[in-house]
């Protein structure tokens, strides 16, 4: 170590005469550097590591041109980067003072952004295939059909946490297979066709799986059944044809003292269509709750069953009773509603009104010689919606074809369900394309086509096709006047269908998605089951959806003074006075709960099934709220102790503080455990408390940079204090990362920084951001293929700097991790 | 490189061999694994035990490698280099994003060939959904921990996880098995293939390499469910369809899932749909809890156990569970009939992981067995010990061979084929 501080020394004196020399070469330049010179800065604090000998992790600054920005923008942006963090130059050797540090960056910021702005580099993204949830969004507005079609296909690839990365979405002979089997469901749906053979489906509500750990909690459990119910369950259920269905349910719990149960079942004629099928009891037939025994005492006898009288269980149709049956109770709780059958159609009398038919059949032929017209006039409708551009006469050709066939075999309504179905496994219709306009030059960037753009705005807001609105103005070559466009982003982000950036942007980004598949421990968490799980999920989507529906600040996500409860989800976060299982929108007193840290969504997704994850919640800010990811673990790297050596039970910021007494943990962890600690008081289900085995929860913690803070609100300060840039520009990138359906490059920076700012002119508001976002030069423009087939990517640069060099920095470390390993006894 | 490959013998001959590989993800156990001695006297340890009845029909094999999930240089990531060089011993490019590259796996070799006569080269089946969201491990795209198959090196194999959708990728989406509406919907089928396939070509005009790529795999996607299509007609008259209720889309217990599951890789094998299937009882890092044998703990967190004890019972009997639900495989296998013998007979079926020890991450002296009797190929009842850093594509290599490929050029990191499968 002293040798190097001595080697530092002479290099540093050396850098002095350097520094002297360059200051000639800069002065000549002044109208590139603006009077100030960034190699003085360089040639003193970096290239004594990144020297053209050197080159230390593959960075070389020596002797580049500050006059020449552009070229070396890649390395610049990471240069910025790193200083801006405060990353470089590393601890321990000499770094500028903080002003300079400041003067260099905002330099660099500064050189930075007026190089894209006088070359602007959109990037280039690839051709996007649908995904499961654009699929599904598609289908639905495309034929008026809801029915989560994409759910029938395989699962997609993510990339960059995102699941609409182009470049990232595969075709396999499984997904092709997927296709044809769910377009021949759904053009058949679509149509109403009357050959639909009677089957039998069975629907099992969640719930009833974790038999054991439920509680039969007397409450109403959807929204979508009356508000004097208890139990049972709803669902959505798309009814075929005009026929008679029945419906079945089957219950849970040993038969009655009267032999087996009988079967409950009620056969009801049903119009076509997507309805609400539910299961109820009776409020009054429930006794009221009583507190499920902990698992400590499961064995212990259980209280005599008070005789009581048949509960009541109404089977429901869109809310109107269809029949009510008297079930003997099992103990002194209804029975559980294990599953839900529908059966049929049975005497089918047609296809019926359905939305579908209405939205396809735009003409119905009057005499036989009608048909070939009025046919094409539905499939032009049809598939110019589906391939989201104007349709010519070669795209309906083909399709008649299938028209003929299927009437030849059947009738009209046959002939257009062939042909829908050729239409939902078209390529036109499964993969976004974008074509270079003819005889540009490679490499030229130009504004993409009207059409494309319609495109990208209801794929980025709707997850889905554009609807007429917008492709009429697309075809009609007015969608890209940025009045236009502001006032479409506008009555888009009003749609409902704008809920799709909820449950894709925000589900992916804040890993909520995540939460279907936590497993809370019932031992420890018995509080926790289906219900709570729905109750967090509701809590989030609301709450995202407010801030997106009032136009708020994206600052508010952190921060803000309400959330919305219904009465379980109240109870479990200790608030009063909420009543029923209605979501509402609640003010928050307790300067704790607000913003998206206080959401049992999220401290449950971030925590282990048996306890809480300090680093897990510490990670997940970072890398979600402040882009800045720790590196992972490293393997046989000591795990948590939950006791100590005298067998004492630790809690967890014990045990990790011990964890930390590692010099190589301790590296990552400083910076990942205070935000931890600081959301100690929420339990591994989000749920308030003020100690951890009997010990008094320590909420406290100190940042490395001195920050001292003390629990949720503490920490929602902290960040907002010292962070809120990190944060924007967080946001930013993974709102425009989304938005392309790419990865960011090192020339996307200058459009995020420029995104932010204009945002900051509105206080960050949604819309201000997403406006920004869709009117940037990514989304706007394209670049044409390079012809010399050169990636402009090179693969180093495909994850964006941070989580690369922290990967990197990661590797260094790793060779002292084993070797401290290595020393382990039985390491 | 895809090793270009000779057939030894026709593959049509009977009786066909089938192929099966069965992961597990974060390692196992080893000293509840590894059988005591070696050879034909080894004594079974715990985790294995339930394989007992099969015993003459398998091999143990222990001190083989998969040394390109070592990182090499690229830091953390082992669970995801762990799926993804399993079946390839190809080292995984390290990427969050787009240029996912490893190598293609030898199920999906074996299917080239193996399925030029059934209707499906191959199956994919998983057992636990994919990530939905997040990173999958360490900055490695989720796609080397989702799936061990790899059509291509850059194009990963979904696992299927509903058994619907595998039932009707076998048998099709008709309410009726009648060879008629099937050879009608066979022929539906073919004529939307035929214009998508049109509708391509059209598009590819004119694009860049990169979106022609994806094209080009949708048009391969196209090709391979004509070939299968046209197999099927062919096949159609004398095809004997199984008894089975179109099953229920996904169960939510883990052992009701994976019998469906088993029932349905057995019946492809059975039916010949399929001569070729791969099958992860979770997918790589998996935390999924196991209630019902009483771990309501994360899978993967408990094998970063430390050596605590009540962890490592732990992640026992999820070893165990798993062990349980290969043993009911190869136990259908076993009674069902198929030409002189049973399928177990005429098959190789591959189990183990990529990762021996999960705490340490370790990718040598992997957990390992073969069973099956590889149409007498194959000497089973014995515990073989090879060199350690053996690569474990030599294993891969040899089956090939067994099943009658015999490649021409290195399978990933081969140094050679493994001997003493078929003595003693």
């Amino acid at each position: 170590m002293r040798r190097v501080f001595a080697a530092l020394f002479v290099v540093t004196l050396g850098v002095i005469a350097a520094a002297a020399q360059s200051h000639h070469s800069a002065s000549q330049s002044p109208h590139f550097t603006g009077g100030f010179a960034p190699n003085t800065v360089v040639n003193q604090y970096c290239i004594l590591c990144h020297s053209k000998e050197l080159k230390t992790a593959g960075v070389v600054l020596e002797g580049l041109d500050f006059s020449r920005v552009g070229p070396n923008a890649r390395v610049l942006e990471r240069v910025l980067q790193k200083v801006s963090t405060g990353e470089m130059p590393p601890a321990g050797m000499p770094r500028p003072e903080a002003a300079v540090a400041r003067r260099f960056t905002s330099w660099l910021v500064d050189a930075l952004d007026r190089d894209a702005a006088a070359h602007p580099n959109p990037g280039r993204t690839t051709i996007h295939r649908l995904n499961r949830a654009e699929y599904s969004n598609a289908v639905r507005d495309l034929l008026a059909l809801d029915i989560q079609a994409g759910d029938g296909l395989p699962v997609d690839d993510s990339g960059y946490g995102f699941d609409n990365v182009g470049a990232v979405l595969s075709v396999s002979p499984t997904l092709l297979e997927r296709y044809l089997i769910v377009s021949r469901q759904v053009s058949r749906l679509a149509v109403g066709d009357p050959a639909t053979k009677p089957e039998e489906e069975d629907f099992t509500p969640s719930e009833a799986h974790h038999a054991g750990l439920r509680k039969a909690r007397n409450e109403r459990v959807s929204d979508d059944l009356p508000f004097d119910s208890s139990g049972g369950t709803a669902f959505s259920y798309y009814f075929p044809l005009d026929a008679e269905y029945t419906l079945r349910v089957k219950l849970g719990g040993a038969a009655s003292d009267d032999g087996p149960l009988p079967r409950y079942e009620v056969r009801v004629p049903v119009k076509a269509g997507l309805r609400t099928v539910g299961v109820t009891y009776l409020r009054e037939s429930a006794e009221p709750e009583i507190v499920a025994p902990t698992s400590r005492d499961r064995f212990a006898p259980s209280p005599a069953p008070t005789p009581s009288l048949p509960a009541e269980m109404d089977v429901r149709l869109d809310g109107v009773r269809l029949k009510r049956f008297e079930v003997p109770h099992t103990g002194n709780l209804p029975r559980q509603v294990t599953d839900f059958f529908v059966a049929g159609p049975y005497n089918a009398t047609g296809p019926g009104q359905t939305p579908s038919r209405a939205r396809l059949f735009v003409c119905h032929p009057a005499t036989a010689q009608d048909g070939d017209p009025c046919a094409r006039r539905i499939l032009a409708t049809v598939s110019r919606r589906a391939f989201r551009r104007p349709v010519t006469d070669s795209d309906i050709r083909p399709l008649m074809a299938f028209y003929h066939v299927g009437r030849r075999e059947g009738d009209f309504d046959q002939g257009i369900e062939r042909a829908l179905r050729a239409i939902l496994v078209s390529p036109d219709f499964l993969f976004r394309i974008e074509r270079d306009p003819a005889r540009l030059a490679p490499g030229t960037v130009y504004r993409v086509s009207d059409v494309e753009l319609a495109s990208r705005l209801s794929f980025f807001l709707w997850s889905s096709i554009p609807d007429d609105e917008l492709l009429a103005l697309a075809e009609q070559g007015r969608l890209h006047n940025p009045v236009t466009m502001q006032r479409q982003v506008r009555r888009m982000l009003a749609d409902p269908r704008s809920q799709a950036l909820v449950s894709n942007f925000a589900g992916q980004w804040l890993d909520i998605r995540n939460l279907a598949l936590s497993t809370p421990d019932p031992e420890i968490f018995p509080e926790f089951d289906e219900t709570l799980r729905q109750a967090f999920l509701q809590e989030t989507n609301l709450f995202f959806e407010s801030v997106l529906r009032e136009d708020r600040s994206v600052l508010d996500l952190l921060d803000a003074n309400y959330t919305f409860l219904n009465q379980r989800l109240a109870e479990h976060y200790g608030i009063p006075n909420i009543y029923g299982s209605q979501f509402r929108r609640v003010a928050l007193t307790d300067p704790n709960r607000g913003g998206l840290l206080g959401q049992g969504s999220i401290l449950t997704v971030t925590s282990y099934p048996n306890r809480t994850s300090v680093v897990q919640r510490g990670k997940w800010i970072l890398e979600n709220l402040l882009g800045t990811p720790p590196p992972p673990p490293l393997p046989g790297v000591s795990q948590l102790q939950a006791q100590n050596h005298d067998g004492k039970l630790l809690t967890v910021r014990q045990q990790m503080e011990q964890h930390r007494t590692d010099p190589v943990c301790a590296s990552c962890h400083v910076r990942m455990d205070p935000l931890g600690f600081a959301l100690e008081n929420y339990d591994g289900v989000g749920k308030w408390r003020v100690k951890d085995v009997g010990v008094v929860i320590d909420a406290s913690a100190a940042l490395p940079d001195g920050t001292r803070f003390t629990g949720p609100a503490g920490l929602r300060q902290a960040l907002l204090n010292g962070h809120r840039d990190d944060y924007l520009q967080t946001v930013t990138e993974k709102l425009l990362m989304y938005a392309l359906g790419r990865g960011l490059e090192y020339y996307d920076k200058p459009t995020v920084r420029g995104i932010v700012r204009e945002a900051a002119g509105d206080n960050y508001r949604m819309s201000s951001l997403i406006t920004a976002i869709v009117t940037s030069t990514p989304f706007q423009m394209r670049r044409t293929l390079e012809n010399d087939h050169h990636q402009e990517v090179t693969p180093a640069s495909h994850v964006s700097a941070r989580p690369r060099d922290h990967a990197g920095s990661a590797t260094a470390r790793r060779d002292g991790a084993s070797a401290l390993a290595g020393q382990r006894p039985g390491g | 490189m895809v090793p270009a490959l000779s057939l030894a013998k026709d593959p049509a001959a009977n009786p066909a061999m089938r192929l099966g590989f069965v992961y597990v993800p974060n390692g196992i156990i080893m000293n509840r694994w590894t059988p005591i001695g070696e050879g034909a006297g080894f004594k079974f340890a715990p985790t294995m035990q339930v394989l007992e009845p099969f015993r003459d029909r398998m091999l143990v094999l222990s001190g083989l490698a998969q040394l390109n999930g070592r990182a090499l240089g690229d830091g953390p990531g082992d669970h995801a280099r762990a799926g993804a060089t399993w079946l390839t011993g190809v080292h995984p490019k390290k990427t969050g994003g787009a240029d996912i590259h490893v190598g293609i796996s030898v199920d999906q070799i074996a299917a080239r060939e193996l399925g030029k006569t059934t209707q499906l080269g191959s199956l994919e089946i998983g057992l636990e959904s994919p990530t939905l969201a997040g990173d999958c491990d360490s900055g490695y795209s989720c796609a080397y921990t989702n799936t061990i198959s790899w059509r291509s090196p850059t194009t990963p194999n979904p696992m299927e996880i509903s058994p619907r959708a595998v039932f009707e990728r076998l048998f099709g989406d008709r309410e009726s098995t009648d060879p008629a509406a099937r050879l009608a919907s066979l022929n539906e089928q073919r004529s939307i293939l035929d214009y998508i396939a049109g509708d391509v070509d059209r598009l590819k005009s004119g694009l860049g390499e990169s979106d022609c790529g994806k094209l080009t795999e949708y048009l391969e996607a196209i090709r391979d469910v004509e070939r299968r299509i046209q197999m099927a007609e062919e096949q159609n008259a004398t095809l004997k369809l199984p008894v089975m209720e179109r099953p229920p889309s996904i169960p939510e217990e883990f052992e009701e899932h994976a019998r469906l599951m088993m029932d349905l890789m057995v019946i492809g094998y059975q039916t010949d749909m399929t001569r070729v299937a791969s099958c992860m009882f979770a997918r790589e890092a998996s935390n999924r809890s196991y209630r019902s044998i009483g771990v309501p703990d994360g899978h993967h967190s408990m094998t970063h156990h430390d050596n605590d004890p009540v962890k490592i019972e732990k992640v026992v009997k999820i070893n165990q569970l798993h062990a349980q639900t290969f043993a009911y495989l190869l136990q259908k296998m076993q009674s069902t009939p198929d030409g002189d013998g049973t399928l177990l007979d005429h098959s190789m079926i591959l189990y183990g992981s990529s990762i021996s020890d999960g705490n340490a991450h370790t990718h040598d002296e992997l957990p390992l067995v073969l069973v099956g009797g590889a149409c007498g190929q194959i000497k089973g009842g014995r515990h073989l010990r090879f060199p350690s850093e053996t690569p474990m594509n030599n294993l891969l290599l040899t089956m090939l061979f067994k099943a009658g490929l015999h490649p021409t050029a290195k399978l990933g990191d081969s140094s050679g084929f493994l001997e003493h499968l078929s003595d003693v």
